[in-house]
C-alpha cells in the first residue's frame, strides 16, 4: 500500500506540465485578442455600447436562437495585419449552469467564426469546453449554424449546459461583428 | 519764397514721420504676432488639455466597462446567501417515477426516487469545496423523547416517526485544490472512481427512469451507487496529440466493509405465540466517516483514454480490506471496463464490472465463531423472542455489464408544438439498455451454532433485464421518461434473492414492469 502511494507520487514528476486547472482565468483582456488572430500584428480596441436598438438588431440576427443581453457594452477589436483588417473578435459572456463564461470569438472578414477561445471559466464542472478538439468545431461557423450540442456541435457528457451557452455566445458576437463592423464593408 | 521754404521743410520732415510710422507699424506687427503665437500656444494646450482630458475619459470609460462587467458577474455568481458566501452556489437535482409491475406484492406506485441538493464554491483561486445531500424517498424524521417519574419509578419514552425505505445521506463533500491540469488533490467524502455510472450518477443525466443493476440493482459494485468514501487523493487529465486526453483519478479511502443492519420485527400469528425479533445482518456497506472498523485501507483507481471528443475508453478498479478487525483479513476486489462512443446521434455507452469478495467460506466461519449462534430464541408466557445472525449480499464472485444503445432525435415538426415551442434545442432519445449479472457461489444459506458453521450453502444464479425507453429532453437537465423493462432470473427461483428492489415471492422469477419517470436539475 504504501509501496504503491510512493510509487505513484515519484511517477508524478514525470507527467507534461501543462496550463493551470479546470476553472480560472485563462487569458486576460489583452492577450484574448492574439489567441483568435494570432497572425495580427495590431489591434485596435472599441467599447460598443449595449443599447436597446442594438439589442433588438442582434436578436433579430440570432434568430430564432436566444441569447442573454446582460453586458452593459460589448469589448471588441479590430485585427489588423499591417495596414490591412483581416478581422474582428468580440468578448461575450453567457451563463453556463449557474455562473458566466467569458470568452473571446475571432470573426473573419467573411463573416464566418475564425476561432474561439476561453478567458473565464468559473463552473466547478464542464472545464473541458475549454479543450482546443471541443473549440475547434465552432470554426468556420457562421450565424446561420445551429452551434447546438447534438446538433452541429459534439457534446461533452457533463457539459451541455456550457456547450450550449459558447453556442449562443458565439452566435451573439457573430452578430454584433456583422452590425458593428461587417455591415459597411459589404 | 515762404511756399518754398514750407515745402522744403515738409520735404525734410516727412522721411522722419515716414520713418516713425513704419517703426509703429512694425511693433504693432511684433506685438500681433506675439498675441498671436500666445494664442496659439494658449490653443494648442487648450488641445493638449482637451485630448489629455478624452485620453482620461476614454480609460475611465473602459475601467467602468470592466468594473461593470466584473460587478455583473459578481452579481450573477451571487447566491441567496448574501456574501458572507458570495461565490458559492445551490443546486439540485432529483427524479420521481411512476411503476407498474406483474409482481405480487408490487403495487403501482409514485416513488420520489431522490432530492439532492448540491452546493459548490470557489473558496479561493484553485481552492474549491463541493457537497451533494441526498433525500432518497425521505418525506420525514420525527424522534420524541420524554424521561420522566412516573408509578414511583422512572419513564423513558421515545417514539420515532418515519417513513419507509427513507435514507438521508451525504453522497459527497470534498475540497479540491488544483495544482494544475493534470494534477488536483481531491479530499472528503469522494465518489470511488469504478466504473462510469458512480462518478455520473446524477438522475438527470440518464435517459431511463431506473439506475442499472451492476451499479444498484444488485449490486456487483462492492456496495449500491452513489457509493462515495472517505479518503483523498488525486486526479487530472492530460493532452495526448491534438485531439486525445487522458484523465485519471486515484485514491485512498477508509472502503467497504461489513457492517450490520438491525432489523425490528414485532409480529402477531394467527394460533401461535406473539414475536418480536431482530434480525441482524452483516453486508457490505460503504465505509464509516467515523473510526473505521478495520486496519486496512482501500485504494481506487480509474484511468480513461478520449482518442477524440465524445469517445472515452476507461479501466477501472477497487481494491481493500471489506472485513472489520474482528473477522479474518480478506481483500475485495473489482475490476471495471467502461466506455462511450459516437456516431453523429447514435451513441454506445457501456460498463463491464468484476468483483471478487476473497474468503468468503473462511469469513463465513469467522462470523460463527464470534456470533456463536445464527439463531437463539425463547418464549416467555405469550411472547416468543428470537435473535438472528445473517451474512447478507455476498458471493465469491459477481459479474455484470450494462450497455446503452441511443439514438437522438427531434422531428422539425414537433417545433411548431407545445413540445418545442418554447425550448431552443428539444430532444428526443430513444434507449435499449441490455444487462446480465451474473452470481458465483452467492450466499443462499448460514447456520452456525456453538460457534462453529452448520450449514453455509451457496448458489450460481443469473440475471437479465432488457429496457426501451424514450425520453423527451425540452432541456439538457430535465427528462421525462417512458420505459418497458422485462427482467428475468433462473427458473423457479425469486427475483428477490438477486435484486435488492423486487419483492418478488418465492417462485417469481421475472417481471413485466412499465415505468413512467422525471428527472430534473437546476
Amino acid at each position: 500500500m504504501l509501496k504503491t502511494l510512493t510509487l505513484f507520487l515519484f511517477l508524478f514528476p514525470a507527467f507534461p506540465r501543462s496550463a493551470p486547472c479546470q476553472e480560472g482565468v485563462f487569458l486576460k483582456e489583452e492577450e484574448a485578442p492574439k489567441a483568435v488572430f494570432p497572425e495580427a500584428t495590431a489591434f485596435e480596441r472599441r467599447v460598443i455600447p449595449s443599447d436597446a436598438k442594438l439589442q433588438e438588431t442582434i436578436k433579430q440576427r440570432m434568430n430564432p436562437a436566444k441569447t442573454s443581453f446582460w453586458e452593459p457594452s460589448y469589448i471588441t477589436f479590430i485585427a489588423k495585419k499591417g495596414s490591412s483588417i483581416v478581422g474582428y473578435a468580440a468578448i461575450v459572456e453567457e451563463t453556463g449552469k449557474h455562473r458566466p463564461i467569458t470568452f473571446i470569438v475571432g470573426v473573419g472578414m467573411d463573416g464566418k467564426v475564425k476561432d474561439v477561445a476561453l478567458m473565464v471559466y468559473r463552473e466547478p464542472y464542464g472545464g473541458e469546453v475549454r479543450d482546443e478538439r471541443f473549440l475547434a468545431q465552432y470554426r468556420g461557423k457562421d450565424l446561420k449554424a445551429p452551434l447546438l450540442p447534438y446538433r452541429d456541435i459534439r457534446n461533452i457528457t457533463g457539459a451541455t449546459l456550457s456547450a450550449e451557452a459558447i453556442g449562443r455566445g458565439t452566435k451573439k458576437a457573430l452578430a454584433l461583428i456583422e452590425i458593428v463592423h461587417l455591415q459597411d464593408k459589404k | 519764397m515762404k511756399t518754398t521754404i514750407t515745402v522744403l521743410t515738409l520735404l525734410l520732415f516727412l522721411p522722419a514721420v515716414s520713418f516713425s510710422q513704419q517703426r509703429d507699424t512694425a511693433a504693432e506687427i511684433r506685438e500681433l504676432r506675439e498675441k498671436l503665437e500666445r494664442l496659439e500656444k494658449k490653443m494648442a494646450d487648450e488641445e493638449a488639455a482637451r485630448a489629455k482630458k478624452m485620453e482620461e475619459e476614454k480609460t475611465a470609460i473602459a475601467e467602468k466597462v470592466k468594473t461593470d462587467v466584473m460587478s455583473e458577474v459578481s452579481t450573477k455568481g451571487r447566491s441567496f446567501f448574501g456574501d458572507m458566501i458570495s461565490q458559492t452556489k445551490v443546486g439540485a437535482y432529483g427524479s420521481l417515477r411512476y411503476g407498474t409491475s406483474n409482481l405480487a406484492d408490487l403495487n403501482n406506485s409514485f416513488t420520489f426516487r431522490r432530492f439532492v441538493l448540491t452546493t459548490d464554491s470557489p473558496i479561493a483561486d484553485r481552492l474549491k469545496a463541493y457537497m451533494e445531500l441526498e433525500f432518497e424517498r425521505f418525506t420525514r424524521l420525527e424522534v420524541e423523547k420524554s424521561l420522566s417519574p412516573a408509578l414511583g419509578g422512572l419513564t423513558s419514552q421515545q417514539a420515532i416517526e418515519s417513513t419507509n425505505r427513507s435514507e438521508i445521506s451525504l453522497e459527497q463533500a470534498w475540497m479540491q485544490y488544483d495544482i494544475a491540469d493534470w494534477l488536483n488533490f481531491r479530499a472528503g467524502a469522494i465518489l470511488v472512481p469504478l466504473g462510469r455510472f458512480n462518478i455520473n450518477h446524477d438522475d438527470n443525466r440518464w435517459d431511463l427512469p431506473r439506475r442499472s443493476l451492476v451499479d444498484r440493482g444488485v449490486p456487483v459494485l462492492p456496495t449500491t451507487s452513489a457509493w462515495p468514501e472517505l479518503g483523498a487523493g488525486f486526479r487530472g487529465d492530460f493532452s495526448v496529440g491534438r485531439q486525445g486526453k487522458v484523465s485519471y483519478e486515484w485514491y485512498v479511502m477508509n472502503g467497504v466493509t461489513l457492517d450490520s443492519e438491525i432489523e425490528q420485527i414485532s409480529q402477531t400469528r394467527s394460533g401461535d405465540t406473539t414475536k418480536f425479533a431482530q434480525e441482524i445482518e452483516l453486508r457490505p456497506s460503504r465505509g464509516t466517516f467515523s473510526d473505521d472498523l478495520k486496519s486496512g485501507k482501500a485504494i481506487a483507481t480509474r484511468w480513461a483514454y478520449s482518442p477524440w471528443l465524445g469517445d472515452e475508453i476507461a479501466a477501472s478498479f477497487y481494491w481493500g480490506r471489506y472485513t472489520p478487525d474482528f473477522l479474518p483479513n480478506h481483500p475485495v476486489f473489482s475490476f471495471a471496463l467502461d466506455g462511450k462512443k459516437t456516431w453523429g446521434p447514435f451513441e454506445i455507452e457501456g460498463q463491464y464490472v468484476n468483483t471478487w469478495w476473497s474468503g468468503v467460506s473462511r469469513v463465513a466461519r469467522g462470523f460463527a465463531s464470534r456470533a456463536l449462534a445464527s439463531e437463539s430464541e425463547g418464549e416467555v408466557g405469550d411472547v416468543e423472542t428470537e435473535i438472528e445472525f445473517e451474512l447478507a449480499n455476498l458471493a465469491t464472485r459477481k459479474q455484470g455489464y450494462w450497455v446503452d444503445f441511443r439514438y437522438r432525435f427531434w422531428p422539425e415538426f414537433l417545433n411548431q408544438t407545445i413540445l418545442g415551442r418554447h425550448f431552443s434545442n428539444p430532444q428526443l432519445v430513444g434507449t435499449l439498455r441490455l444487462e446480465q449479472v451474473w452470481f458465483k457461489d452467492l450466499i443462499k444459506e448460514i447456520a452456525f451454532i456453538g460457534g462453529a458453521l452448520t450449514d453455509f450453502e451457496g448458489e450460481s444464479r443469473l440475471l437479465n433485464r432488457v429496457t426501451l425507453g424514450l425520453t423527451y429532453r425540452p432541456v439538457p437537465l430535465v427528462a421525462l421518461q417512458l420505459a418497458y423493462e422485462y427482467t428475468r432470473t433462473n427458473s423457479g427461483k425469486s427475483l428477490a434473492e438477486v435484486t435488492n428492489f423486487l419483492p418478488a415471492r418465492a417462485r417469481e422469477f421475472f417481471q413485466h414492469a412499465l415505468l413512467v419517470g422525471l428527472a430534473f436539475g437546476f
